[in-house]
């Protein structure tokens, strides 16, 4: 290249000629109305792309990251509301072969790092949410990070994949690489414990790291302890697959064992699936090998029952086997985990379940359903064995689902409170959405169909979904939305209606609320607060355990205690943990349960007595942040022994956090409580 | 974030002044109208609507297919709305503006004279009744036609049997610039035209030196007289003209009042294209009644900052008055700040994978912007005729010379590896 001939040749030169240009793009921007403000993002993206390409680029964007959000270079695109970012899908964009999509997402990283640090703000994501948002997208881009992408960066060009590359390190300089790495591998057990159905992201997380403790190159330094458990929990969990010897090697390696050392493999793997809630393809392919050599008496150890679970497996042998024939593959081996927990369970005693479970092994799916699968899992295995697969986690584990990066949490939720308090029911939904592709609920005595209605079911994003969910939620959103519209121009909230007849008949038809729905504003607080504690707190309610799951609503709020949304959660049990306190363990359909609600409030998922997939507050901070919850009436408890002083404690966190702009004007507080 | 942007504002409109429909999709010329101080309506195809709506922008459907019966039925509707002129802002929508305005204005003349504008072979006829100087021009309805007329021409060039032909130009009637635009050498190409190219003007090659004029008309004269400097016909352009081009301003302004005077033209927007060779002769190529095609318009505003596009609407709207007018247009060359000029970019490689902006163009100071957008398809079509650019590269500077050569240097690089 001849650079002698150009005019400007100094770096720093050229990085002003840049600068210059991005401003001049930003002032078109900012200039634009509304009629081409899109059609002028372009221009300034490629600005922004020639900045990025030279030395000092990303430093000066950083700096000026504030103008161009301001200019609107985000509005109307996809990374305009950075709270609603998913870090799984940066990977996407920072290899794409197209420079404009790579360049806003540096650029939206760029405004987590000024957020994360501090130096901006964009409501309502906080910094720590930001900083959060960036470990995970640097653990899930460690190839891009250490250019080891391959085959990828060939295909998006040179200049494009130095630019990934480069945005990233920047990130991570200014995070600290090792405590990215720590932090992470932190994170990983912090998801891993509450036990996840959906771990992809986990593992290819767990798969990004395993690379770069391989590579000899790469010096990790300090960081990364606790990353080992991690990656031989999936490529090598016992001796004889610790070096990762591949599928064929290790069922040659078992065809090879003794009986002990069968035995002592077996249960190897078992204890590795129990520590982390991950199951190596490995072991699927020792429990094929078991039945294959008609040693099926080793399954209670490969599943690591205990006396109950192969009390259970050895009552229903055939169909256990069956269900491992169909559905146990090494590409779908974390169903096993769901398997050996659906046995712990002892769910299969109750009489409707192993027939269902027998209809599921043969369902014929329909076409719409099966495409649907097909695109989202692919082919291997087929679509039937992936949704066998999916039932059995969801079976095993009814804390482990998630709504994904759906609005679906009732749906989500929903589904869980069935496997959980009635899985006969959900194996029927199951059957009617996979093999119909329609499921009727009744309203009132009316029949609602998942086709009525006329509207198109909305989309589902997918790929953070499991194979249950992606097939029956499209339906039961549907389903409430039409429940939801039947109530309007009713005068109180439709949740009153629509959460007993969705939910199930347990779902309490009392209903008390604490906002009034006309006005947005609090109503009756002290009142349903003292009704809250009398129903669901045992030293009020005589001392009975909750006995079916409930249905509640959640005012959600950030680490600064200010509302963020309303959110539909279960409450499960009300217990004394280990230190003698009172708690609500609840379950929160969103992804990830451990949630900072600011005021002190935050949410355990481990360490409190919680069951995996639990999430648990103390009575008083949980009830500061409902504000809907169902209750028999005929079981209202004793509302008059509650003290004045536990209500008024709870009604001040209401008003100092959430409600802080819900507290109505003085005439109305006159009214006479009732 | 408060965007005081995001709706169309009623109250910047002048009740005084006149009402505008656009007719074609153009969103630099509806963001033009938007900001600017009359009243407007875009008239577009119906896939346009989807973004009126969700833009807020003023919008009637209509799909501009050949005149028919129910042409009318739009114009109507537009004065029933209260419009008072149609602004064509394609070649497409010229003879659509023609009818319209006839019927707004009460000038049947008007239609008339839109169809000798969108009509090449008309145009060159009225051009030299009109005394205007123009080449040999015939019509060709098949390729025997073709072969005649190239032989016929370079008879009258006293060319012998052997001696290398002079080139023909073969143009679609209706189509806009360099749409449809063949150069013919030998017999052999003309098996090349694909019979549904027929029927096709025919025009013999001008030697000289081609630019293009923008003039914006009012009240029969010329409110502001553009000229454009073509580095290569097809690939670049940029404004002002340097000053060797710009040394026969006069003489073009004399060819656009006889163009006004020969066409009849009251008030609009002119685009011609001339020749002009070496000894001052000036060759009429053809003219248009619409904006110039290679983002010219912008490049004006780039150059001198005033919005060319509101220069449009101010020389068609009936209500717009002489002072208007001459307070809105700066005086020409002197008050232009910089030279832009803008590049058409065509993949120079068969197959192609992504869009690469080559580090010479990218680290020159005269390069502001460009709007390459990446392949769609590895394999490129093979240029038949002067096609489509793949999209423009924008040029500025102080020195027309230096930003000449930048342009012509950049027909040597790859913008698609």
């Amino acid at each position: 290249m001849a650079e002698h001939d150009r005019l400007a040749d100094e770096p720093a030169q050229r990085l002003a000629l840049r600068a210059q240009r991005l401003d001049g793009a930003l002032e078109a921007l900012r200039g634009a109305s509304r009629v081409t403000h899109g059609a002028k993002v372009p221009r300034a993206l490629d600005a922004a792309r020639q900045i990025l390409a030279e030395e000092g680029g990303l430093e000066l964007l950083h700096e000026r990251i504030a103008a161009l959000v301001e200019a609107g270079i985000f509005r109307g695109s996809d990374w305009d509301e950075p709270d609603r970012l998913v870090p799984a899908l940066a990977r996407q964009a920072l290899t794409s072969p197209d420079s404009a999509t790579v360049v806003i997402e540096v650029l939206s990283e760029l405004r987590f790092l000024a957020i994360a640090e501090g130096s901006y703000t964009q409501r309502p994501l906080t910094p720590a949410a930001a900083h959060s948002h960036l470990v995970r997208v640097v653990a899930l881009n460690l190839s891009i990070l250490f250019g080891i992408a391959g085959e990828a960066e060939r295909q998006q060009g040179e200049r494009l994949a130095a630019i990934a590359r480069r945005s990233l390190c920047f990130i991570v300089d200014r995070l600290g690489f090792e405590q990215v790495i720590d932090e992470l591998i932190a994170e990983i057990w912090r998801i891993l414990e509450q036990r996840p159905i959906r771990v992809e992201p986990v593992r290819e997380m767990i798969t990004q790291i395993a690379r770069c403790l391989q590579d000899p190159a790469i010096d990790l330094g300090g960081s990364g302890r606790g990353a080992e458990r991690l990656v031989s929990s999936l490529y090598g969990p016992t001796r004889a697959c610790s070096e990762d010897p591949g599928v064929a090697g290790y069922a040659e390696r078992l065809a090879a064992m003794d009986a002990v050392t069968l035995q002592g493999e077996v249960l190897g793997l078992a204890r590795s699936m129990h520590d982390t809630g991950l199951v190596s393809p490995y072991h699927a392919v020792a429990v094929r090998h078991l039945l294959d050599s008609n040693q099926g008496t080793l399954l209670p150890d490969v599943l690591g029952l205990s006396s109950t679970g192969r009390d259970c497996l050895l009552c229903y042998q055939g169909l256990v086997h069956a269900l491992v024939e169909a559905a146990i593959h090494p590409q779908s081996c974390q169903a096993l985990y769901g398997l050996a927990l659906m046995l712990e369970r002892g769910i299969l005693y109750q009489p409707p379940v192993a027939p269902a479970l027998w209809r599921q092994l043969r369902l014929v799916l329909a076409p719409a359903a099966r495409e649907r699968l097909l695109q989202t899992y692919g082919d291997t295995p087929a679509p039937e064995q992936q949704l066998l697969a999916g039932v059995l986690a969801v079976l095993g584990q009814p804390l482990g689902i998630g709504q994904g990066n759906n609005p679906t949490c009732q749906s989500a939720r929903a589904l869980s409170m069935w496997s959980y308090a009635e899985p006969d029911y959900l194996l029927q939904m199951v059957a009617w959405a996979a093999r119909d592709d329609a499921i009727i609920m009744h309203f009132e005595g009316d029949a609602i169909s998942s086709r009525d209605g006329g509207l198109p079911r909305p989309p589902l994003l997918g790929f953070d979904l499991d194979p249950v969910s992606l097939l029956v939620v499209p339906h039961l959103d549907h389903i409430y939305a039409q429940m939801m519209q039947r109530c309007v121009g009713r005068a109180e909230d439709p949740h009153r209606w629509v959460n007993p007849e969705f939910h199930g008949w347990w779902a309490g038809r009392g209903f008390r609320i604490n906002v009034d729905v006309a006005t947005g504003k609090l109503a009756a607080l002290e009142d349903f607060l003292r009704h809250f504690f009398a129903c669901y707190h045992p030293y009020y309610n005589g001392n009975q355990p909750l006995i079916h799951p409930q249905p509640a609503g959640i005012a959600v709020t950030d680490s600064a205690a200010r509302f963020i949304g309303w959110h539909a959660i279960t409450i499960l049990r009300v217990a004394l943990d280990q230190a003698e306190e009172m708690r609500v363990y609840f379950f929160n359909p969103n992804n990830d349960g451990g949630q900072d609600w600011g005021d002190g409030v935050v949410v355990s998922t481990a360490g409190h007595g919680e069951r995996y997939g639990e999430s648990s507050l103390p009575f008083a901070e949980f009830a500061s942040r409902l504000y809907i919850f169902h209750f028999d009436p005929l079981e209202p408890g004793a509302p008059e022994t509650v003290e004045e002083s536990v209500v008024a404690g709870c009604a001040e966190r209401v008003r100092g956090s959430w409600a802080a702009d819900r507290i109505p004007e003085l005439a109305a507080q006159a009214v006479p409580p009732p | 974030m408060p965007d005081d942007k995001k709706t169309a504002n009623p109250e910047n409109y002048d009740p005084e002044k006149g009402y505008i429909a656009l007719l074609g999709w153009s969103l630099n010329a509806i963001e033009a109208a938007d900001q600017f101080d009359r009243r407007y309506v875009v008239v577009a195809p119906d896939w346009a609507e989807e973004y009126c709506q969700n833009h807020d922008i003023p919008y009637l459907p209509w799909n501009f297919e050949r005149l028919n019966d129910r042409s009318v039925e739009i114009a109507q509707t537009l004065k029933d709305m209260g419009v008072d002129v149609a602004i064509p802002l394609f070649e497409e929508t010229v003879e659509w503006a023609g009818a319209i305005n006839a019927v707004l204005l009460d000038k049947p003349r008007l239609f008339g004279q839109a169809m000798l504008l969108r009509d090449k072979a008309l145009m060159k006829r009225r051009a030299q009744l009109g005394g205007i100087r123009v080449g040999i021009f015939e019509e060709a309805h098949d390729k025997d036609d073709v072969i005649r007329f190239l032989k016929r021409v370079n008879q009258t060039l006293l060319k012998l049997d052997g001696d290398p032909n002079d080139p023909i130009h073969l143009k679609a009637f209706d189509k806009a610039g360099c749409l449809g635009h063949r150069v013919i050498r030998t017999p052999d190409e003309v098996d090349t035209i694909p019979e549904e190219e027929f029927p096709v003007l025919m025009e013999s090659h001008l030697d000289g030196w081609e630019f293009a004029v923008e003039a914006w008309i009012h009240d029969g004269k010329i409110a502001f007289l553009n000229i454009s400097e073509y580095v290569t016909l097809g690939y670049s352009v940029f404004v002002p003209a340097t000053p060797d081009l710009e040394q026969y301003r006069d003489q073009i302004r004399q060819q656009i009042e006889l163009l006004i005077k020969t066409f009849d033209i009251d008030f609009g927007f002119l685009h011609p294209e001339y020749f002009v060779t070496s000894d001052g002769t000036m060759y009429f190529g053809e003219v248009a009644y619409r904006p110039p095609g290679f983002k010219v318009f912008e490049l004006l505003e780039r150059a001198y900052g005033f919005n060319a596009y509101q220069g449009l609407i101010l020389a068609f709207d009936p209500k717009a008055t002489a002072e208007e007018v001459a307070a809105f247009f700066p005086k020409e060359v002197v008050d232009a700040k910089t030279y832009a000029g803008c590049f058409g970019v065509y993949p120079r490689r068969r197959v192609v994978s992504r869009l690469e902006m080559p580090p010479e163009t990218e680290d020159h100071p005269y390069f502001e912007s460009h709007e390459l957008t990446p392949p769609l398809e590895e394999t490129v079509t093979k240029r038949t005729a002067f096609g489509t650019h793949w999209g423009l590269v924008y040029f500025q500077g102080e020195d027309p010379y230096k930003l000449r050569d930048l342009l012509k240097a950049q027909e040597e690089m790859d913008f698609y590896v």
